[in-house]
């Protein structure tokens, strides 16, 4: 029973990663945790979680159309799995969307708020009701435990066939929905996968897919379980799988030759090669593989089979939902692993109440023994040579749990630091100005700075009573501190204030009461400023105050400083308008403006922007005009 | 009324007027580079953009409000939606997000609070509250060159094509967003290519709301369809095997 207890530590541990990424999502939010950008709002969370998620729980409804629907007898001992397989699948939907949804907290809306046009609202409609559908299909095992709900279970069992008949509908309608959530994004969307059947090839797939899942989810519990493989249930399930694959193939390679869209498999480009890899993984290998009898008999036929079509429809889905869409929006999507885990750990999360399901409840005609429960040896002292012999003992769940804790604080330990703050900028360090009498700003080492007139400045604004107009701090132990010395980063504030070296015995070895007000909740609010100890910190003729515990960006700081005054000077004078204006000090930008470069690098930068004087329009318009002829 | 925006690529000189208007009319906080965010300057905290091109052609980005919007229509909460005037506002409240919305756009213009734990789909609303007090949206009417104008629908089209007239060979003989993707209520001239703004390379003129109302009329006949064909199927089979008195009909 090993291999039981193996499996299980890897799932808790798995488990265990995502709730440690899970929290750190919902504290810092997605930007912290995914690598999802504006022109990829969706990534593996919906295309794997919700669309692979839902087409792989396709088996429920596969599998109770062919035993109720069909009446084929001898496929009873699938059903219970299947069902079980479908209600655990749609609860690993629900529970990554929640951690996709930007306000989970919001997803009952659906219920109280309708939008019948969108294929969204459909699908999480049918979501809802289905998996209330499964869940009364699947709560008879559960009951039957006790002879108290017989009752209850008797109803259940009445109305098994109209819940049957409701789940095969409401199943038709959102696996096929899935794919009309596609047909509004025709520009997106690569034309091999583009098509106003999706829905249809959505649907066909499913059972597909449905068939298979049902295959390799009994082939692997019966290995996991060393029990002797439903091989014979398998091989009809292949069969069947043949047909609806067939008819798959045909339908969506009719629909791309009516396109015209024939040439493009063989095009060469990446999706080409993609798209080919797709239909030899989930059609074409499975089809040749599952029409031969004895391959389609032997375990490892059905093996291979079965894992492609699975990992084929599911690449599919992936396909579908985002991967062929890179080359319209021009933005390379990988996942991180803080995103792949959530999905893991979900899947496993399920699995192992899978796992528990079969093992306490009536889904097998037999139940395995409890691998918990299995015999084991304690380790004896072996009194001669004074040790203890044999392989120490730790409890199954004490191991579940350990890889748990285990796993939950490593996600923690391996955590970026950047992701949990969650600020998702890149950071750039501000380079010194340089020079003396004229001194070269630019921060970010782009040669798109400023020669700043130092000397200039001093002279016109009134010798050293101007100083504190731009200086308005000066570090311990500084005489007018640079610019650069605070505002140490480009575009993000910086925190300049050591609270840990005042705290720290290495450093200013201060008492908590020596900077906060005492028996009150500490915080910056309740905390002394920094020139009530460092009284020299603050030029007394300073005209700018400094009552923050974080500089603001280099380059607002620059821009602020150095605009706010311009803007004055412009106005009180209008012989000077030009001061205004960003050539003023960006002398070598084109025609007035920022280099075309610069801006479209940072495109947030300008937050501050110069008004430009009513005299000076007139010239850079015609300017612009005749740019344009 | 049917409110809209003309931009006039070939009078705009890049000096962010509108940028700074419209963050200063919707509150908008400093932004900064952030690596989700694309290279056009749009983010959750810039609802305009001044795009850059060579030959300094200055390209105002900004929501088309689409005449049937994409994203209204993809909604599953109706967050986003349509007023009478013809803007597409946002409700907050309402919103779960799914981003759907932001998949749907062919411009990719709703950005993310990617950084908030409480996060809300972010555009622009054409300052939806001083059109509805008979103002105008606080870029056109910060636009020191008048290359961003405001006024209804109908009449900025006639002005765009008595401009074209008037110019023959200065602008491209097309008003964009006259009818793309069903026709959007910002238009633009220019005298170079803005198929750039839209995802995708082709010229689409048809509606996309209109490409999934059929799969969504199909619905319930879809769902009553196969209800029906699975209870025939199953009445047939039933009887079949009552006539042969043998329940065990099934063979590999």
């Amino acid at each position: 029973m090993d291999r039981v207890q193996t499996t299980k530590t890897v799932l808790w541990m798995l488990t265990g990663l995502a709730a440690a990424v899970g929290i750190t999502r919902f504290i810092f939010g997605l930007g912290a945790t995914t690598n999802l950008t504006d022109a990829t709002p969706w990534g593996v969370w919906i295309g794997f979680d919700v669309m692979a998620g839902v087409a792989l729980a396709g088996g429920g409804f596969v599998m109770t159309a062919i035993f109720y629907v069909f009446k084929r007898e001898k496929y009873h001992d699938l059903v219970k799995p299947a069902v079980l397989t479908a209600f655990l699948g749609y609860l690993a939907v629900i529970f990554g969307l929640l951690f996709d949804l930007g306000l989970p907290w919001n997803i009952w809306h659906m219920i109280i708020y309708w939008n019948p046009h969108s294929p969204l609202f459909e699908v999480g409609w049918c979501v809802m009701l289905y998996t209330t559908v499964l869940l009364l299909e699947f709560s008879p095992v559960p009951l039957e435990e006790t002879s108290h709900y017989a009752k209850v279970r008797n109803i259940l069992m009445k109305f098994r066939f109209p819940l049957v008949l409701l789940g095969i509908m409401l199943s038709t309608l959102h696996q096929s929905s899935l794919g009309s959530l596609f047909l509004i994004m025709p520009q997106k969307l690569h034309d091999l996968w583009y098509t106003s059947i999706l829905p249809i090839e959505f649907f066909i797939s499913a059972v597909g897919l449905g068939l298979m899942m049902v295959s390799l989810e009994s082939l692997v519990s019966h290995w996991l379980y060393r029990r002797k493989p439903e091989s014979d249930l398998v091989s009809g399930l292949a069969k069947f799988a043949v047909w609806v694959l067939a008819i798959y193939f045909i339908v969506k390679m009719a629909d791309i030759i009516i396109a015209g869209e024939f040439g493009l498999i063989f095009s060469g480009t990446w999706e080409s090669y993609l798209f080919i890899l797709e239909m030899l993984m989930s059609v074409i290998i499975p089809i040749i593989l599952f029409s031969i009898p004895s391959v389609r008999r032997s375990p490892g036929g059905q093996w291979i089979g079965s894992t492609l079509v699975v990992f084929g429809m599911i690449f599919n889905r992936l396909n579908v939902g985002g991967i062929t869409m890179m080359s319209a929006t021009g933005d390379t999507y990988v996942p991180s692993w803080t995103e792949i885990s959530i999905s893991l750990g979900v899947v496993s999360a399920v699995a192992l109440i899978f796992l528990f399901a079969v093992e306490k409840l009536h889904v097998w005609e037999q139940r395995p023994s409890h691998p918990e429960s299995a015999p084991h040896t304690r380790p004896a002292f072996d009194h001669a040579s004074e040790v203890w012999l044999g392989t120490p003992f730790a409890a199954a769940r004490t191991k579940y749990s350990l890889a748990f804790v285990l796993a939950f604080a490593v996600g923690f330990a391996v955590m970026p630091e950047a992701k949990v703050e969650g600020s998702g900028a890149s950071l750039v360090t501000v380079e010194k100005a340089r020079g003396g009498d004229t001194l070269y700003i630019d921060g970010n080492h782009d040669t798109y700075g400023t020669s700043f007139k130092h000397a200039l400045h001093v002279d016109s604004l009134g010798q050293k009573q101007s100083c504190a107009i731009c200086h308005h701090m000066n570090m311990p132990l500084d005489e007018q501190s640079g610019c650069w010395e605070c505002h140490r980063n480009m575009y993000t504030p910086t925190d300049v204030f050591g609270h840990d070296w005042h705290a720290n015995p290495e450093g200013g070895r201060l008492a908590c009461n020596q900077c906060h007000t005492e028996n009150q909740e500490r915080s910056e609010a309740n905390a002394k400023k920094c020139d009530q100890c460092h009284t020299d910190l603050i030029p007394a003729a300073a005209t700018i105050k400094v009552d923050s515990y974080s500089a603001p960006a280099y380059v607002d700081a620059m821009h602020e400083l150095c605009v706010t005054c311009h803007r004055e000077r412009a106005a009180a004078d209008t012989t000077r308008a030009a001061m205004a204006l960003c050539t003023a000090c960006h002398a070598d930008a084109p025609s007035g403006y920022l280099k075309a470069e610069i801006m479209e690098e940072l495109p947030a930068v300008r937050s501050h922007p110069v008004i430009l004087p009513e005299q000076s329009v007139a010239e850079p318009q015609t300017q612009g005009e005749t740019g344009g002829r | 009324m049917s409110v809209a925006i003309l931009t006039d690529v070939t009078k705009c000189i890049g000096c962010l007027e509108c940028v700074a208007a419209c963050k200063k009319t919707n509150g908008l906080e400093l932004d900064h580079p952030r690596t989700w965010q694309r290279d056009d300057g749009l983010s959750a905290r810039n609802w305009t953009s001044i795009v850059r091109k060579p030959d300094k052609k200055y390209i105002r980005k900004q929501c088309r409000h689409c005449l049937e919007p994409a994203c209204a229509s993809a909604c599953p909460v109706g967050a986003l939606h349509q007023t009478k005037e013809g803007v597409v506002v946002y409700d907050g409240s309402k919103c779960l997000g799914c981003r759907y919305c932001m998949m749907a756009c062919p411009y990719g213009i709703p950005r993310y609070d990617w950084d908030e734990p409480v996060p809300y789909v972010r555009k622009c609303i054409m300052c939806y509250d001083k059109i509805t007090e008979g103002s105008e949206p606080g870029c056109t009417s910060a636009c020191p060159t008048g290359a961003t104008i405001f006024g209804e629908r109908d009449q900025l089209i006639a002005e765009a094509h008595k401009r074209i007239k008037e110019n023959p060979g200065k602008y491209i003989d097309k008003v964009w967003g006259e009818h793309d993707f069903g026709g959007t209520s910002v238009l633009y001239l220019s005298d170079i290519d803005l198929g750039f703004l839209s995802y995708g390379s082709r010229p689409d003129y048809t509606s996309l709301p209109a490409r999934t109302a059929p799969a969504m009329k199909a619905v319930p006949y879809a769902f009553a369809g196969m209800g029906g064909v699975m209870y025939g199927i199953n009445w047939i089979i039933k009887r079949r095997q009552k006539l042969a008195g043998n329940p065990e009909t099934d063979k590999d």
